[in-house]
């Protein structure tokens, strides 16, 4: 929860692009993994060590939460990594730890580090809730509760005050929006089973996304299924329930996405941020959520559903193997200098073309992941329409240009 | 000869490894990586040379196994 008593939006952060994104566009938390003991523990989508104090300086400057992914299964090899991890998070100034394992919780709480249990803990009911209030201030519950359920743990959190390790009521949390899988909680066997890549370990290699038949090996019948992708479901989006999410109790609403661009991040969290505004300021209305609902269908998703919340017997499965985006980004060109007096960045053309009136996407480690129409622009020092392979544009921009930065075209999927 | 090469950097600590070829492997307890023993490192990649073809099937086994595929294991 924030200050101000708003839910608290949480952003997914899988390296500075998707962190600055998240900034830009108003959350209030990030989490992230460093290194390799959490559920996302392949290298190009985490931070190293070294990076928890940049990427603490950055939130801080905007007063914006921090949360550390410590949440695989542990083995004896990795308790110390925990130690030090943990002890450098503290010296960072991290406001709290997402943790699963025992190991983790305690060795957090001998530091004096907030502690939030993961979602991979399976919290289903008030009792577990009391048990792990004894070490941590918030509670993800898991994520096949309904919405009555969540309710009704709350309700019993404020009426036996229950509280965590600071002394205020435990927070809950739930995931608002981005992928679900099939296993209970992510705790998944399939991917081990097939590839040795354990879930549990951050190694989930993905296979239920694909389209699998069912077949019996007595007679060898093959059965008819509607949609192949069985042990695919859609991406949870609740936006057009977040007044009943508040209702229930919810503090803290996760964003799913530590995989995902910089502008999924960027663009997701600026939806949450309007409706979880428009919700406190009365202005929550349909047209407002059919607008939300447009854009974020133009960023990743298997297609949407309402998750378990609304009391729904069985899962809507996606009918394809990858995203449904209405819109993709395509790779054209790399930021070369930035002009601070006049504001024009400089960029060089390296594939397809650019027109005036295309909307492009800029990314960067600092820049994170902007978004703007290319009102005008100079093609190799002369005012120009388009801009083609080899060619040296400039456009004036309201933001700073960095020679790490990229520029893509968006444009729509067919 | 057999020339094994770990590209530690991308380990997720596993354990496999180690499991399937424990001649090789080991699980640091400092950073919870696997250790291909009695390597040398350059850039990230550790890599060893040995005689001994015997070690051949369980470091492939290793390699195969590993869900990041950072074991190459090459018979010259």
């Amino acid at each position: 929860m924030t200050k101000d008593g708003k839910i608290e939006l949480m952003a997914p952060a899988g390296n500075f692009e998707s962190l600055q994104a998240a900034l830009d566009n108003g959350c209030d938390s990030v989490y992230f993994g460093v290194e390799q003991l959490n559920m996302r523990a392949r290298a190009s989508i985490n931070f190293e060590m070294n990076d928890l104090p940049e990427i603490s300086r950055r939130c801080k400057e905007k007063g914006v939460r921090t949360y550390l992914t410590l949440n695989t299964i542990i083995y004896d090899h990795d308790l110390t990594i925990i130690k030090t991890l943990l002890q450098k998070a503290k010296e960072a100034d991290i406001t709290a730890v997402i943790a699963m394992d025992q190991a983790v919780i305690m060795v957090a709480r001998s530091l004096g580090i907030e502690v939030h249990i993961s979602t991979q803990i399976n919290i289903t009911n008030i009792e577990t809730a009391k048990f792990y209030a004894m070490f941590a201030d918030t509670i993800v519950l898991s994520r096949e509760l309904s919405l009555r359920q969540v309710k009704k743990i709350y309700e019993q959190i404020v009426k036996d005050q229950i509280k965590g390790p600071s002394g205020n009521l435990i927070e809950i949390e739930i995931f608002g929006h981005g992928a679900l899988c099939m296993a209970v909680s992510g705790k998944c066997y399939m991917s081990l089973h097939a590839f040795n890549s354990s879930a549990n370990r951050g190694a989930c290699k993905q296979n239920c996304r694909k389209p699998y038949k069912v077949i019996d090996q007595e007679t060898g019948f093959e059965m008819e299924i509607d949609n192949e992708y069985i042990m695919s479901p859609q991406d949870l989006c609740t936006i057009d329930f977040l007044d009943k999410i508040k209702d229930a109790g919810v503090k803290v609403l996760k964003l799913e996405g530590r995989g995902r661009a910089p502008e999924y991040v960027a663009k997701v969290v600026k939806c949450y941020r309007e409706a979880i505004d428009s919700l406190e300021d009365g202005t929550y209305s349909k047209e407002k959520v059919n607008d939300w609902m447009n854009e974020l269908e133009k960023v990743y998703n298997r297609g949407f559903w309402s998750g378990y919340y609304l009391g729904q017997k069985l899962g809507a499965w996606s009918d394809g193997p990858g995203s449904q985006a209405t819109q993709k980004k395509v790779y054209i060109a790399k930021g070369m200098h930035f002009y601070p007096k006049a504001m024009i960045g400089e960029f060089k053309m390296e594939a397809y073309d650019l027109k005036v009136g295309d909307t492009i996407l800029i990314t960067g480690p600092t820049t994170g992941a902007q978004e703007l129409i290319v009102e005008e622009m100079f093609v190799n020092d002369q005012k120009g329409e388009k801009a083609q392979k080899g060619d040296l544009i400039t456009i004036k921009f309201p933001f700073r240009i960095r020679p790490s930065d990229k520029l893509y075209k968006i444009v729509e999927n067919s | 000869m057999i020339i094994i090469t770990l590209q530690r950097p991308k380990c997720i600590g596993c354990n496999y490894c180690v499991e399937l070829a424990p001649a090789q492997f080991q699980m640091s307890k400092k950073d919870g990586k696997a250790v291909l023993l009695h390597s040398v490192e350059k850039k990230g990649f550790h890599t060893i040379k040995l005689a001994d073809e015997n070690i051949l099937e369980a470091t492939l086994k290793a390699s195969e196994a590993c869900p990041t595929k950072i074991i190459s294991v090459k018979q010259t």
